[in-house]
């Protein structure tokens, strides 16, 4: 409503500070965290064990720890950690090839039960028996075996089948998934890393594969578990809504922002145009959802191509492609959606064959409002005047194209107004090599 | 250029076909020069008729195709409920209930008269069509809001789903530019993809798109000719699973969380996280006035005119009664801006979905026909749908009346009051040959 309070500023001013220094630089992995040495500040984020190897085996430990929100806010989060390492959220992304035994040792350090389900995995063994609900009492109280406080459970399963996949607690799981005990398991297929299944049409840029973890937070459940006290379930009402655990603008720094400590993962797409010969495969976004309803999710810029759902591709009995063209998502809670993603200058604007000025009549800088993304141009790798006092962050002529809920109510944050936060992030569209951009 | 708009004559079937308000719409219509006339009679609907080849100016750059104000205003939802101390919003003028946030159709209008059109904005905005392989331009001005002097929110125009924009097109504040108030923008596209958009403001979308600042836009395929009209290019109309059709209705799916509408009008901000609609509505109309005749005429000030024996609807001028002929294969363009999922039921006809997200249902080979029949589509805010029905048989006078409605019966009312209300409307098939033609849609 108040055109000024448009952003909150300096939330944004530091992201674009990260994301111009994590551009120049590779930064460091964070201690603690499991992935490779400088990893890639934009991009999906692998935690792997095994590769090449018929094993993964991996060790999650239930602990708890505190996000920051967009709006300043600290949050009481539980997780997964990977092997020891410190509390992040969403919990860490476990990559695995087709084909693997994985085996996952939980141990659990919070005070109460927890357990890992693995959704769409067949034959899960828990403690080498195939997993059963647990009863307590006569009572159904969790949906897998548990580990115990202080204690341990190990599952395993093969995985047989590539996609993108949930992993999440079966234990209470209205408490336990909201505050933050998931995170997104990935198969590899046997075809090769530069494919999401085991079809040629599957084939994506794997610089430009980004992971899509929807969620949402109710402080006020937070607040009840962090206290030890009840919480009635029929008054939950998210407040904060995220990507990969953030919300915007924090979607925007890039992996391992040192203002976000525990919440490693970027949400910020990072491509190039399309070209034939030089960038000719697509984007592939893996989405996750855990929120608790179906949330419309909304690229501008292109459709996205929906190949595959719940890890599984597209395809009828007699193997037609099935794959269909969308412009929002409709991903409901515990789905999988994967989606190949391209942007192309098909009208010839970006490169500036095509002038925008024999088209339209371009006000003055003057009499436009510009966006703190904006470079000041239409055209792709140019920068142009901005109006007096007016701060961008672009950084060399950049596109930036919006992705969010399509439910606007979610595209906020708790008391927050009209301050573009909440479930949104952006497509950053780098112009083609060589381009003056920082890295 | 030609103003394709403006070669169009009109005559008096013509305005017949607008569905009532005829005395007043000729009276008023008969004082206008041709150009205004053209243009009125494209109000609410269909804004660019199909044309022929593109042309483009030699010099400069081309006029736009069609000119939208946005502002505010007022309208009227279920003025018997009562929602206190939000609903009816007591700064509202008689008839109306609620401040909303609009569009208006304001091309050929004088800058006097575009000005004049502040505090005068329309829900649902104005349907667009426009056509594959045509340039298409349309100029964006903000007017500024009447209720509130305060405020000066800049405003920008979103086609929703169109493909490979660039940012300055696309319509997205922060990632490129928006019209403050009393400046203007033209936008361009090359439309490539036949079928059916959405079109918004994107600026704080979440207020401005609740307020009203939504409609439709459509893209027709390059294969409409030779007396047919298509959903999507591909099979002939011999082949029953074609997406010819007689009729479309456009169907604009949103609702209304009364507190923030009227917060809005009283400087007072809710928090987002609180939203939960008190309102569904169809077109920006809640059932029964879904039937109600089109407004959308204008008169000598350019303010619209009411439709006939509705002065409560006058800003909200599309109507939802879909009419057609036993036989007639009637297109459904189905949009949802609300910010809920919601399942539209059509009772006792099957109807065939034929797109999705301007997608025609088809296999990657281009061929494989994905396309299916149903009785209900369910889609999500920023989804689109297209279905096709065939009018059952019926002969003799009158009509037989089916329903179109949400499946999620809680929401089948207007804001809790007694009786059906919400997004419902009804079909009314009459018998062969009674109809004449249609030539706008929603008519």
């Amino acid at each position: 409503m108040q055109s000024l309070k448009l952003f909150k500023w300096t939330n944004w001013r530091l992201a674009a500070v990260l994301v111009s220094v994590a551009v120049a630089l590779s930064l460091p992995a964070a201690p603690g965290l499991a992935v490779a040495p400088n990893p890639p500040p934009f991009g999906m984020l692998c935690t792997t064990n095994g590769s090449g190897t018929p094993y993964a085996a991996f060790t999650l430990t239930a602990l708890s720890g505190t996000i920051s929100l967009s709006d300043g806010n600290t949050m009481y989060m539980w997780g997964y950690s990977e092997g020891g390492h410190v509390f992040q959220h969403p919990s860490p992304t476990l990559c695995v090839t087709q084909g693997q035994t994985v085996t996952v040792v939980l141990h659990n350090t919070l005070n109460v039960p927890v357990s890992v389900m693995f959704p769409g995995q067949p034959d899960v063994l828990a403690n080498g028996r195939p997993v059963q609900p647990e009863y307590t009492a006569g009572a159904l109280t969790s949906l897998v075996p548990t580990a115990p406080p202080g204690g341990d459970v190990t599952y395993d399963f093969v995985a047989k089948e590539p996609g993108t996949y949930l992993y999440e607690s079966g234990t209470d799981a209205a408490t336990q998934v909201q505050m933050g005990l998931f995170g997104a398991l990935v198969v590899r297929p046997t075809l090769g890393v530069n494919y999401a299944y085991n079809r040629t049409e599957s084939r994506f840029n794997p610089a430009t594969e980004f992971l899509m973890e929807l969620s949402a937070i109710d402080p006020y459940q937070h607040q009840a578990v962090q206290a030890g006290r009840a919480f009635d379930i029929r008054q939950f009402r998210p407040r904060y809504w995220m990507l990969n655990g953030r919300s915007l603008p924090d979607t925007l720094y890039p992996n391992y922002a040192p203002l976000s400590p525990f919440q490693p993962y970027s949400a910020l797409a990072r491509i190039h145009p399309y070209d034939a010969a030089t960038n000719q495969w697509p984007a592939l976004t893996r989405h996750v959802s855990v929120t608790p309803v179906d949330v419309p999710f909304h690229p501008h810029g292109n459709n996205g191509l929906v190949i595959a759902r719940d890890g599984r591709y597209l395809q009828d009995g007699a193997g037609n492609n099935l794959a269909y063209s969308k412009f929002s998502m409709d991903i409901g809670p515990g789905q999988t959606w994967d989606t190949l993603y391209t942007w192309a200058d098909i009208d010839g604007f970006a490169s500036g064959t095509h002038k925008v000025s024999d088209e339209v009549t371009i006000p003055s800088e003057l009499n436009l409002t510009y966006g703190m993304l904006y470079s000041g141009s239409p055209y792709l790798g140019d920068l142009a005047a901005m109006p007096p006092g007016t701060f961008s962050m672009n950084a060399c002529g950049e596109y930036y194209i919006i992705s969010h809920s399509h439910a606007l109510n979610q595209v906020t944050a708790w008391g927050q107004g009209l301050t573009m936060q909440g479930m949104g992030t952006f497509l950053r569209v780098d112009p083609p090599l060589p381009n003056s951009c920082p890295n | 250029m030609a103003n394709y708009l403006n070669t169009r004559r009109v005559n008096r079937r013509d305005f017949l076909k607008l569905g009532g308000g005829v005395a007043v719409g000729l009276t008023s219509a008969s004082l206008l020069s041709g150009s205004a006339l053209a243009r009125t009679l494209l109000q609410p609907a269909d804004i660019a008729p199909s044309r022929g080849p593109a042309q483009r100016a030699p010099l400069g750059v081309p006029t736009p195709d069609l000119y939208l104000a946005g502002t505010d205003g007022w309208v009227c939802l279920a003025p018997t409920v009562s929602i206190p101390p939000y609903h009816p919003d007591s700064f509202a003028p008689a008839p109306f209930t609620t401040y909303i946030f609009g569009f208006r159709n304001v091309t050929g209008m004088t800058a006097d008269q575009v000005q004049a059109q502040k505090g005068r904005g329309q829900i649902t905005a104005p349907i667009i069509g426009t056509d594959e392989g045509h340039d298409f331009r349309i100029n964006l001005t903000n007017v500024g809001l009447l209720q509130r002097p305060d405020l000066f929110d800049s405003h920008t125009f979103h086609w929703h789903g169109f493909r490979n924009a660039i940012p300055f097109f696309d319509g997205e504040p922060i990632g490129s530019v928006s019209v403050p108030v009393d400046r203007d923008l033209t936008y361009y596209y090359h439309p490539r993809d036949p079928g059916t958009y959405l079109y918004h403001c994107h600026f704080e979308d979440s207020e401005h798109v609740h307020m009203g600042m939504t409609g439709c836009v459509y893209v027709r395929p390059a294969q409409n000719g030779g007396g047919y009209r298509y959903a999507y290019n591909g099979l002939l109309p011999t082949d029953p699973l074609s997406t010819s059709y007689d009729r479309e209705f456009v169907i604009v799916l949103t609702d209304v969380w009364a507190e923030i509408h009227w917060g809005d009008a009283h400087i007072q901000l809710a928090d987002w996280s609180d939203y939960v609609p008190d309102f569904f509505l169809m077109n920006r109309r809640l059932y029964p006035d879904t039937l109600a005749p089109n407004g959308g005429l204008t008169d000598s000030s350019g303010d619209l005119i009411a439709p006939s024996g509705h002065p409560e609807l006058q800003y909200q001028p599309i109507s939802s009664l879909i009419q057609c002929n036993a036989g007639d294969r009637v297109l459904l363009r189905m949009v949802n801006l609300s910010y809920l999922e919601q399942s539209m039921t059509l009772t006792g006809i099957p109807m065939r979905v034929v797109g999705k997200d301007a997608t025609y249902l088809r296999g990657q080979d281009g061929v494989t026909d994905l396309t299916y029949t149903t009785d209900c589509v369910t889609f999500n805010a920023g989804e689109s749908t297209d279905a096709i029905f065939v009018a059952p048989p019926h002969t003799g006078g009158g009509y037989d009346t089916y329903l179109l409605y949400n499946r999620n019966y809680d929401r089948l009312n207007s804001g809790g009051g007694a009786g059906l209300g919400g997004q419902m409307t009804e079909i009314r098939v009459w018998a062969t040959g009674t109809l004449g033609p249609q030539t706008v849609p929603n008519t």
